[in-house]
């Protein structure tokens, strides 16, 4: 690993002549030829390089002699830096030279043998982003400031199909439970997107969630900016409820920000687009429209004209994709900083060490058996809690109104549920905890590990099962280390 | 009984009335409006399944299954669905729709959910799943037949 790191190494500032060995001992002459050459001076290699903080390279020395012959002195050499707080060297003997950058700025390097001392200057820099993380923070600065709890935030930047404007909105949902990114108009106004056609008319996306609430609002193709990936185009949707005219299942369509939660939606989970095959067949799907003027009417869509999960069309990242949030304790934390990471085993960053793979249907869910009870599971960031059926009242009450979406049980609860593969396998039994909903959140925080409430059916292993954990999104049609998407793993 | 029946009959006159509009009702409705439903939800002539304590027919729509639960009278006491929307639950609800509309005004709005439960006087409905698998369910509480296991009813 080090050797490797060396390869990185540039060298940013012009030579200045670090070497400042060149005193003492070179002082024979000639004429004596029989005594044995002399150490003159020693070069340290490479030479005014850059290293990235945490990473470490291997240094060399190399002494030339007063016959013009070199030797490498590397090993018996003695090691020091002039700032071992921004880069250290070690002096020992199996690990000699080895330079290890510790924070920001500018450190000499010394390599000395008797009298002669070789130098160089290493410069230690801040380690670029990788190109494919994003920063996910829950209730965090990235997060409008009344945000409800457990809500995790990204930011997105959307560009004109040329790239020549583009604007970065904060407050995005990460939602793996959903498929494409949805910004609400009032955040993008002066943004000139490309309307997708249907016809003669405009497509039009409705999309309605679990809870009943639904977004409407034009398809319109977007250079979208992940990270620092480069810019895919696809169909998104500009949510607007004032487009057209509403049909009825959307006819109670969010008209702002502020009545949806968020100022858009990054649908990230396991499948490519929104609708998928029933939307390219059926004209009344009740997802698509061709909307001329105020009128709309069902229309089908071809699969490329459908909102995409962006993730699937970056050109190397493509095949999925991982969450990561750092452990919270108990009574829960004020924010979050986590990470969503972009790719499967595209990159070191995004190569499992260990995950176990379940492989969904294809809706995106697994089997998930709570008190002898299978239900279809499904791991969901932009769910604010875990939602799950058939709990005991007895352990895990419901609170008292207003908060009976919630449980309330007495004390803390340990429990266990199967998560279980398709069609059969793996099989793997989670624990999770479920405490007081009222007690916990009567704090000034927001970010809550041991929330839950019931669900009639369906698990829902919402963002507090992504807390100390690393997920794995795979997308149908993709493969990876971890294999055949679609899967989720952790 | 004779008083559920009295107020199913009830709403399957209001029904009638207002069948022109394309308005049909099933819940609470005798077996009949199934033939109904399935013409205005586009589904195709449907499969049945019958249970000792009830009988379930299901109608496959383009884009949305929706199940139809029946006493052994003959009346429907739940419907049950999953697809890619919602269904038209005017459509589902029939008299029963201003009722559910009312309660849901009631309900405060949650944010970060990705289910619903809504019960009225006479009625429950809830909501679950996610985008491409939406699934709910509505049913008629004093209508259900001893010994159904509601866990049955999806």
């Amino acid at each position: 690993m080090k050797f490797a790191s060396i390869v990185g190494f540039g060298t940013l500032l012009p030579f200045i002549g670090a070497m400042a060995g060149c005193g003492g001992g070179g002082g024979d002459g000639g004429g004596a030829t029989a005594s044995a050459p002399t150490l003159v001076s020693i070069t340290v290699t490479p030479a005014n390089s850059s290293l990235e903080i945490g990473n470490s390279g291997l240094f060399t020395a190399t002494g030339t002699f007063s016959d013009n012959s070199a030797q490498n002195l590397t090993g018996s050499a003695s090691w020091s830096s002039s700032a071992t707080t921004i880069a250290a060297v070690s002096d020992e003997a199996v690990s000699k030279g080895t330079v290890t950058a510790v924070s920001s700025g500018s450190a000499m390097i010394s390599a000395t043998v008797g009298s002669i001392i070789g130098s160089t200057v290493v410069n230690t820099t801040v380690a670029a982003a990788p190109v494919n993380v994003m920063a996910v923070t829950v209730n965090g600065s990235l997060c409008s400031a009344s945000s409800y709890l457990n809500k995790p935030c990204v930011s997105v930047t959307v560009c004109t199909p040329d790239l020549s404007v583009c604007q970065t909105v904060n407050d995005i949902l990460l939602d793996t439970g959903s498929f494409g990114l949805r910004i609400f108009r009032q955040l993008i106004p002066n943004l000139a997107l490309s309307q997708v056609a249907s016809g003669p008319g405009s497509l039009t996306g409705c999309v309605q969630f679990a809870d009943g609430s639904s977004l409407w609002g034009p398809i319109q193709r977007a250079a979208v900016k992940l990270g620092n990936e480069p810019a895919v185009l696809v169909p998104i949707q500009v949510i607007d409820s004032t487009f057209g005219s509403l049909p009825l299942p959307c006819a109670n369509a969010d008209p702002t920000p502020v009545s949806s939660g968020f100022a858009g939606i990054l649908g990230v989970g396991v499948l490519t687009e929104d609708c998928g095959p029933g939307c390219v067949i059926n004209s009344s799907n009740g997802v698509y429209y061709r909307c001329s003027g105020p009128i709309c009417v069902g229309t089908t869509v071809a699969l490329a004209d459908q909102v995409q999960n962006p993730v699937a069309r970056l050109p190397e990242d493509n095949n999925g994709l991982m969450v990561q949030l750092p452990a919270v304790p108990v009574k829960g934390v004020p924010s979050l900083d986590g990470s969503l990471v972009l790719g499967i085993g595209t990159r070191a960053n995004n190569t499992p060490a260990s995950a176990t793979v379940f492989p969904t249907d294809q809706n995106g869910d697994i089997r998930t058996i709570f008190n002898s009870f299978p239900t279809a599971g499904f791991f969901d960031t932009g769910s604010n809690g875990l939602f799950f059926p058939n709990a005991d009242p007895a352990v895990l009450p419901v609170c008292p109104a207003p908060n009976n979406d919630w449980y309330c049980p007495p004390v803390a609860r340990a429990l266990l549920a199967t998560n279980v593969g398709n069609p059969g396998l793996p099989t793997q039994i989670v624990p999770f905890n479920v405490s007081n909903f009222f007690t916990l959140t009567n704090s000034p925080n927001n970010v809550f590990r041991d929330i839950a409430g019931p669900s009639t059916f369906g698990f829902d292993w919402g963002l507090p099962f992504f807390m100390g954990r690393s997920v794995y999104f795979g997308i149908e049609g993709k493969t990876s280390n971890l294999g055949a998407g679609p899967y989720v793993a952790y | 009984m004779d008083l559920r029946v009295a107020a199913a009959y009830l709403c399957v006159a209001l029904v009638t009335l207002s069948d022109a509009t394309g308005a049909f009702a099933t819940l609470g409705e005798r077996a009949d409006s199934i033939a109904n439903d399935s013409h205005a939800l586009s589904a195709a002539a449907p499969t049945t399944i019958t249970r000792a304590k009830y009988s379930m027919q299901e109608l496959t729509a383009e884009t949305t299954t929706v199940r139809e639960y029946l006493t052994p009278e003959g009346v429907v006491f739940a419907v049950a669905w999953n697809g890619l929307v919602h269904p038209d639950l005017r459509v589902l609800l029939g008299c029963y729709d201003e009722e559910y509309r009312g309660a849901l005004a009631q309900q405060q709005r949650l944010q970060g959910r990705r289910q619903k439960h809504v019960r009225s006087q006479r009625l429950v409905v809830e909501t679950w799943g996610h985008m491409r698998n939406l699934q709910g369910r509505a049913y008629l509480p004093e209508l259900v037949p001893e010994g159904v296991n509601l866990y049955e009813i999806r």
